[in-house]
């Protein structure tokens, strides 16, 4: 094994590997600043060029692509509250407010170090666990997959803020993004649900107009309003300052990083979740992290933690996604699926052969998700002071390129102008929502797990009747979820005695 | 009394809570079973806030002008997806920079254009040249 885990190292580095590697991160660089064109968009884009490459070619260029759009998506989010990735939402919630108090350099430090340490956990993890995987992946059917969901949307209280108000308008919010994910053909019945007549709601809303809409046209609306620099009055000396601050922040608060990085791991390895899922759940973990109520309060004001948490489980999740898509040929996301036609071109089979005959090349992935995220942090650290500066130009400057790039990612994503509407719609949404101080990240997460919740549950209902709630792992899973929701508040009670 | 901007918000959400309860009652019991369970706990959320805010003290004042510089943002974004829809984004990119730039933020014309063109110039070489992506021309397109 140690062996092969060189030789993958010694193709990645070989000279043709490592230019197209330093091609496809230099398009996944672009990629990733840009919302709506996401990751599994690119690689579906590029997809025709690996014909004539060489599997660890193919693979190098295609996983550098995928892996640095990861991390750039952080940039965009934090310096302009634009989700760059629909996976770089949650770093929103605190790394633009940190930019707003001229902390940019440091919240960019922060996302770009702990997404290092997250791809090499998610990386190292890829290369531990594909010959002990096989059983935690077939443990985990619909039933199993229902109650994570459920867990994840759990997580509301968390992200819900301080407060019986503010609880009771987090899980409004929660239930109002459950019941945006039930737009469009219901997959049992066939029937259409709140498609108002428009063939264009039959698939649902898509994430990306939704996103980009609730979070980015609000920040716009502010900066035009407050009619000053992203930074506002923030001395120019405090903003390129902060990178170093911000990478030893990734390591004051290291367990913290592990643990998220653990959680985009196992978000990753399971089927269908997705990156955003992974860095909802993440952002939540780091919230429930906080000592006390009054800690808690700190997230979503620009708490560095709520920078590190999205950070790393974005990054790691690439490595947990890759588990299942080699060893068992069963993609946990759309870039693996588009991933998985790439291992069909180059004629190799995902499963066994992988894990013995084509080890070399499975290593070789593990070495491009490594190097790629090394190379980019390298690059985005010797630049962030003044990347870092574009929070100082004037908005009235700045404010139409937003827009422009909000729009554009908008209509990247599927294509169709009606998507723009959307934006617009949820963009005035979104306005309203800060401004009567409801919270944006349980109607996301709700958004995000609501469709997936709904057909693991008709799976389960359909496979095994009322069965599976006394499944052990089912068991155990609500459990957690009891504890999840219980805990923000066992700690507000504990802190109250205290 | 005229009602506040928080109680017309909730109201809002207790009306689509309720449109959405509603809708769902005339469906098959497997489309309908997960917007009930969703849209019923919205309707009671949302008018329990209502109520709340009914009771709450009023919030203070905005600052002047801010409410009506936010309108006239969003009236740019409407009218940049106005652009896009009846000339395409090729044409709309430039113009909208152009536009925004010298009549909202009272840039010069020099500036105005370079940037102008440096949008469309990145636009270009990056959606069109480098990644190949397709744009719906624009309505005005049909016409000539």
């Amino acid at each position: 094994m140690f062996e092969a885990l060189i030789q993958g190292l010694a193709l990645v580095l070989q000279w043709n590997a490592f230019s197209l590697m330093l091609v496809g991160m230099a398009l996944g660089f672009v990629v990733g600043l840009l919302p709506g064109i996401g990751g599994a968009a690119t690689l579906a884009l590029m997809l025709p060029f690996v014909f004539k490459m060489t599997p660890v070619e193919a693979f190098a260029f295609l996983l550098g692509m995928h892996s640095v759009a990861a991390t750039t998506g952080d940039i965009t989010s934090i310096l302009f509250g634009v989700p760059g990735e629909g996976l770089s939402a949650a770093t929103v919630v605190d790394g633009h407010p940190m930019a707003k108090n001229g902390e940019a350099a440091r919240a960019l430090g922060a996302a770009l170090m702990s997404s290092l340490v997250g791809a090499v956990i998610g990386a190292a993890a890829l290369a531990v666990s594909i010959p002990i995987v096989r059983p935690l992946v077939l443990t985990f059917g619909s039933p199993e997959l229902f109650m994570i969901t459920v867990m994840g949307i759990a997580c509301i209280t968390s992200l819900s803020g301080q407060g019986a108000r503010a609880q009771l308008k987090g899980f409004a919010m929660g239930f109002l993004g459950l019941l945006l994910a039930t737009i469009g053909q219901e997959r049992q019945s066939g029937t259409l649900r709140f498609d108002f007549g428009l063939i264009y709601l039959w698939e649902g809303l898509d994430l990306i107009p939704v996103l980009v809409g609730i979070f980015a046209i609000p920040e716009i609306i502010d900066l035009a309003v407050r009619r000053t620099a992203i930074a506002g009055d923030a001395p120019a000396a405090k903003l390129g300052a902060g990178v170093w601050e911000g990478i030893r922040d990734t390591f004051r608060h290291f367990w913290l990083v592990v643990r998220c990085s653990i959680v985009g791991v196992l978000v990753g390895i399971l089927p269908g979740a997705g990156g955003g899922v992974a860095q909802w759940m993440a952002y939540a973990h780091a919230v429930q992290s906080a000592k006390d109520a009054k800690d808690r309060s700190r997230f979503g004001a620009g708490d560095v933690r709520g920078v590190l948490g999205p950070g790393a489980a974005n990054n790691s999740k690439e490595g947990g996604d890759l588990i299942p898509t080699i060893a068992f040929g069963v993609p946990g996301s759309g870039a693996m699926a588009i991933l998985l036609g790439a291992f069909l071109i180059m004629g190799l089979h995902p499963g066994p052969d992988m894990l013995t005959k084509h080890l070399a090349v499975t290593y070789s992935m593990v070495w491009t998700l490594v190097i790629a995220n090394v190379i980019t942090v390298l690059v985005c650290l010797a630049t962030l002071p003044w990347l870092s500066m574009v929070t100082r130009i004037r908005g009235g400057l700045i404010l139409p390129f937003l827009l422009l790039l909000v729009f554009v990612g908008s209509y990247t994503a599927n294509r169709q102008i009606a998507d723009l509407v959307v934006t617009l719609g949820f963009g005035a949404v979104g306005f309203l929502m800060v401004r009567y101080g409801w919270p944006r990240a349980p109607l996301v997460l709700g958004f995000v797990l609501g469709k997936l919740a709904e057909t693991y549950l008709f799976i389960s209902m359909a496979r095994y009747g009322y069965s599976w709630l006394g499944q052990p792992l089912v068991l155990f899973l609500m459990a957690l979820t009891v504890f999840v929701i219980v805990f923000p508040y066992f700690q507000d009670r504990r802190t109250h005695a205290a | 009394m005229r009602p506040s901007g928080p109680v017309l918000f909730g109201a809002g959400l207790a009306v689509v809570a309720a449109y959405a309860v509603y809708a769902a009652l005339g469906w098959p019991a497997k489309a309908a079973l997960f917007p009930l369970v969703m849209g019923i706990p919205l309707l009671v959320l949302a008018v329990a806030q209502v109520l709340l805010e009914l009771r709450a003290a009023p919030a203070p004042a905005e600052p002047a002008g801010a409410g009506s510089r936010a309108l006239a943002v969003f009236a740019w974004m409407v009218g940049f997806v106005a652009l896009v829809l009846f000339g395409g984004f090729a044409a709309a990119v430039p113009i909208f920079v152009f536009l925004y730039l010298r009549l909202d933020s009272r840039e010069g014309w020099l500036l105005s254009g370079v940037l102008a063109a440096a949008a469309w110039g990145f636009f270009h070489l990056v959606f069109q040249r480098l990644l190949h992506f397709p744009f719906e021309a624009g309505l005005m397109a049909d016409w000539f």
